[in-house]
């Protein structure tokens, strides 16, 4: 399907260093308009930097920010049609919520009517009719999420950044805050960048992710790709569970769309669409848990199965996480449904399958 | 055409100069308060070091000679070992009633702690007034036991500063001993230690940080505090009083009063560098804990009764000074002619006095509360590394002992282009710069409490750097900025020790009025001015400790 809709953000190999530290190393990328992107990376990867370079309250050293077409470098946070969410809120604790939504159009100078019509329609956005009147401290730490998003969308910028926005909350707010955002962001159809080091808050609410470590980008695509086909190790590793293969191509088939593999859990017949595999390469293999199938030992032994033992169980409900022991090497294996399935138990033997089908990663 | 460059040219440069302006307004504003600090306290002081240095032939070692010469010397001597001996009485009473209203009876803690923080509501110089009521020449105790010892001299100054500061090294070591973990005393109990070898080996140890401060607080203020020693010091030679003689004397030996000043501010500075270079002390601004609740342990007799002891005589001084001030107030000759009477308290001349300090205090108040918040935030928010300097620099203005900075005032705003001498604007002046370090503690206080991110949220949204100050930091910082007030306003209502040299016949303080009046013997019209201070200062005190859930500080008193 082709993206019609046109850039809005785009940054041009942007760096920026504190001191010695180079917290961003050459970052580019491309946002659409109503596009929700998420930066994601482990603690210190560089994206809220990036964040607040993107918004103008930190100047990058080098590299460009081009806004709808228009560098913004040289312009002052406030004038960009950029607007913040910090992580933790930032609200003005002296004032209502009513003060704090209405704040940036009053700076700016609006008229009084335009302000009022603004400020009942992002209350209404945000679900928080009728509390226009409360203070900050009396709101709950989802209602204080929701009037920060309200103050920030007030101003109609065209970009909406948010760093960590849920990272202050308990689990199951999270997940409820998560919809939210996502159905207010998708209803204003507002391009927005999101920042986080969860995951699965990523992966669930983003049209596109941007993997960051140490500074630079690692892999930029939809959710499913990144999950599907990570373009190395430590992305394969840093999304979602994983069993990562050593392996290495011992014979291909005459057609060239399989190749046996020998692993650490000994010959593995794999499909692959890569053209130019030649026998001798070495490569990992990337295994998600929920690929495999697990098996009864009495089961006739098939290509791709395997026979370990059960030595770890971790039973979520909907689904059940086993760590089974292959003759050495520890495979996570999840099973969906386990009260109609049947679960396994501790030191059961069993047999693993492991489809044709996984991303191969040459090394 | 050319015209119009050259105007466009200047509409540039304008626009220029507004961003500039617009970008560094934090900056520029630390500018203009490291300015002001140089004029209104590095001047002064450096004027009264040349002093010290420079006579009527130019530079010459001669007055710092003339200084270790028998007399000078001894009055350094003794104001050492006035601050030594005062704080050493200081840190053990305060120690002992600290023990009793943290770990003794309860039906005596309250009445102990409240008597103990008395003297913080009266100017410091009352112990010498209610010294001379009592055991003056003519006291009510000197005569009543026939006494042929009067309290003029070591002794006299000794009593006098101890009462004055006791409830200082009371609060600071009261919080660490109330919020010391009462485990760790019944753990040693349990292991078999005795209540004596509790204290020796576990409480006093962990006292050590708050009983360094005490020592550093108290030591500075008995220094430096100018009022009871100079009434009270006899023919004894102390600097502070001298440094007034000198000058008021019939000697006028400027020269000699800048070198006493030199060596007042040596134990002062050298203090200052320990506790805020070495310790790290938080300055002056004592935050009160909250005491932890305790199951009394029951304490052995040999521990308490001392302890009991020393309390009850020093809180018993406390009380009895507070008394026969009082009795001082309303009769017209106390001890000799005890009818009650009105006329000291509607004495008009004292009552001008009052109004003066008054309006003095209340700007002195207003400019303290503005400057302590501009200083705050430009420590805080400057973008400029040297700015967190101001505030070092402005409690180095506020641990300068009163006298120095007064004499300091009078050297540098003699003359042309600031002529301020005579003023009431150098009264408030000296006042805001010496005090104003309280208010900028606790707009630091605040302004850490405050994320910058909420700032940073303002300017996001489209505010300037002096509409988020006005609109959000300043109600955030408004408590702190009134604490300063308050304190501003209260300190300067008592001060002394800078005033008395700045005072003018044509603008008299009450402070300086109760000075007067206490070295004549008009005791009457001292203790019934001392009486309206006691209330002003009282009501400002009940308001800080009102508002103190806001701002975390409580108080604590200079001179």
């Amino acid at each position: 399907m082709h993206d019609e809709r046109k850039l809005m953000l785009v940054l041009d190999d942007i760096h920026k260093s504190f001191g010695e530290v180079e917290a961003v190393r050459g970052v580019s990328a491309d946002i659409k308009e109503g596009e929700l992107i998420t930066f994601l990376g482990p603690s210190g990867c560089g994206k809220t930097t990036l964040l607040r370079i993107i918004s103008g309250l930190s100047t990058p050293d080098s590299g460009k920010i081009i806004l709808d077409g228009q560098v913004i470098n040289d312009i002052t946070p406030e004038k960009r049609g950029i607007q913040m969410c910090f992580q933790n809120y930032a609200l003005f604790p002296h004032l209502t919520v009513a003060g704090n939504i209405r704040y940036g159009p009053e700076v700016q100078k609006w008229q009084k009517n335009r302000i009022e019509e603004r400020f009942e329609e992002m209350l209404h956005l945000v679900r928080l009719d009728g509390l226009g009147d409360r203070r900050i401290d009396e709101l709950s730490g989802g209602q204080q999420q929701r009037v920060a998003l309200a103050r920030a969308l007030a101003l109609e910028p065209k970009v909406l950044l948010l760093d960590e926005p849920l990272s202050n909350l308990d689990a199951n707010l999270r997940v409820q805050m998560r919809d939210m955002l996502r159905e207010i962001q998708s209803r204003v159809n507002i391009t927005t960048v999101f920042v986080t080091h969860d995951q699965v808050e990523a992966m669930t609410i983003s049209d596109r992710l941007i993997i960051m470590k140490e500074g630079l980008v690692e892999q930029v695509g939809p959710p499913v790709e990144i999950y599907d086909k990570p373009n190395n190790e430590f992305i394969a590793s840093f999304i979602g569970y994983v069993n990562i293969l050593k392996g290495e191509v011992k014979s291909i088939s005459k057609d060239s769309k399989s190749a046996i593999f020998s692993t650490e859990l000994g010959d593995l017949e794999i499909l692959t669409s890569e053209k130019d595999i030649k026998v001798g390469w070495r490569v990992y293999l990337i295994i998600r848990p929920e690929t495999l199938v697990i098996g009864s030992p009495e089961e006739t032994i098939d290509i791709n199965m395997v026979k370990g033992t059960i030595r770890s169980i971790m039973y979520a409900g909907s689904t059940v996480k086993y760590v089974a022991d292959i003759e050495g090497k520890d495979l996570i294996i999840d099973q969906y449904d386990p009260a109609t399935q049947g679960m396994s138990e501790m030191g059961d033997k069993v047999t693993v399958t492991i489809p044709r089908n996984v991303h191969v990663l040459k090394e | 055409m050319a015209e119009a460059r050259a105007l466009s040219r200047s509409g540039v440069v304008g626009q220029g100069a507004k961003e500039f302006l617009r970008a560094h307004t934090i900056d520029l504003a630390g500018g203009l308060l490291f300015l002001l600090f140089a004029i209104f306290i590095g001047w002064p002081i450096f004027t009264v070091l040349v002093k010290s240095v420079y006579g009527s032939e130019g530079f010459t070692p001669e007055f710092y000679r003339k200084f270790f010469t028998a007399y000078f010397y001894r009055s350094f001597l003794n104001t050492l070992f006035l601050g030594a001996l005062t704080t050493f009485v200081c840190i053990t009473a305060g120690f002992c009633i600290a023990f009793i209203t943290t770990r003794g009876p309860h039906f005596l803690r309250i009445p102990l702690k409240w008597i103990t923080l008395l003297p913080l509501i009266a100017p410091p110089y009352i112990f010498a007034l209610s010294l001379i009521i009592l055991f003056g020449r003519n006291g009510l105790i000197t005569e009543a036991l026939n006494l042929r010892w009067d309290i003029f001299g070591f002794p006299g100054c000794v009593i006098a500063q101890t009462l004055a500061f006791i409830p200082l090294a009371y609060l600071m070591i009261e919080n660490t001993l109330s919020s010391l973990d009462p485990s760790l005393e019944d753990s040693a109990a349990n292991l078999g230690a005795s209540e004596g070898k509790v204290l020796r080996s576990i409480i006093i140890p962990l006292l050590t940080p708050s009983f360094l401060k005490a020592i550093l607080i108290v030591y500075v203020m008995a220094v430096a505090e100018f009022g009871n020693v100079a009434i009270l010091c006899g023919r004894t030679p102390f600097l502070a009083p001298d440094i007034y003689t000198i000058i008021t004397g019939v000697e006028h030996d400027f020269n000699m009063a800048g070198v006493l000043s030199m060596f007042l501010i040596l134990p002062c500075a050298i203090i200052f560098i320990i506790q805020n270079y070495i310790i790290k002390g938080k300055g002056y601004v004592t935050v009160s804990g909250k005491p932890v609740s305790t199951e009394p342990r029951p304490i052995s007799p040999h521990i308490l009764i001392p302890m009991i002891v020393i309390s009850f005589i020093t809180c018993g001084i406390i009380l009895l000074s507070f008394g026969v001030v009082g009795l001082g107030a309303f009769t017209k000759i106390v001890g000799f002619n005890n009818t009650f009477t009105l006329d000291h308290i509607l004495n008009w001349r004292a009552n001008d006095a009052l109004i003066n300090s008054l309006e003095v205090s209340l700007l002195a108040g207003l400019f303290g509360a503005i400057m302590g918040v501009l200083i705050a935030y430009a420590v805080i928010r400057g973008k400029f590394r040297g700015l967190t300097s101001l505030e070092g620099l402005y409690l180095a203005g506020f641990a300068l002992p009163g006298t120095v900075l007064g004499i300091g005032y009078v050297f540098a705003f003699n003359n042309p282009p600031l002529l301020l001498t005579g003023t009431m604007a150098i009264l408030v002046l000296s006042c805001v710069f010496r005090f104003v370090a309280v208010g900028m503690e606790a707009g630091i206080t605040k302004l850490q409490q405050l994320s910058i991110e909420v700032e940073e949220a303002s300017t996001n949204l489209g505010a300037s750097t002096i509409t988020t100050f006005r609109r959000i930091v300043l109600p955030i910082i408004f408590p702190a900025a009134l604490y300063g007030f308050i304190y501003v306003f209260m300190t300067t209502m008592v001060s002394l020790s800078a005033v008395i040299f700045l005072t003018s016949p044509g603008y008299p303080l009450a402070s300086v009025f109760i000075f007067q009046w206490a070295n004549y013997g008009y005791i009457g019209l001292a203790s019934a001015t001392v009486a309206k201070l006691i209330v002003i200062v009282g009501i400002c005190i009940a308001i800080i400790q009102y508002m103190s859930k806001w701002t975390g500080l409580s108080i604590t008193r200079r001179g």
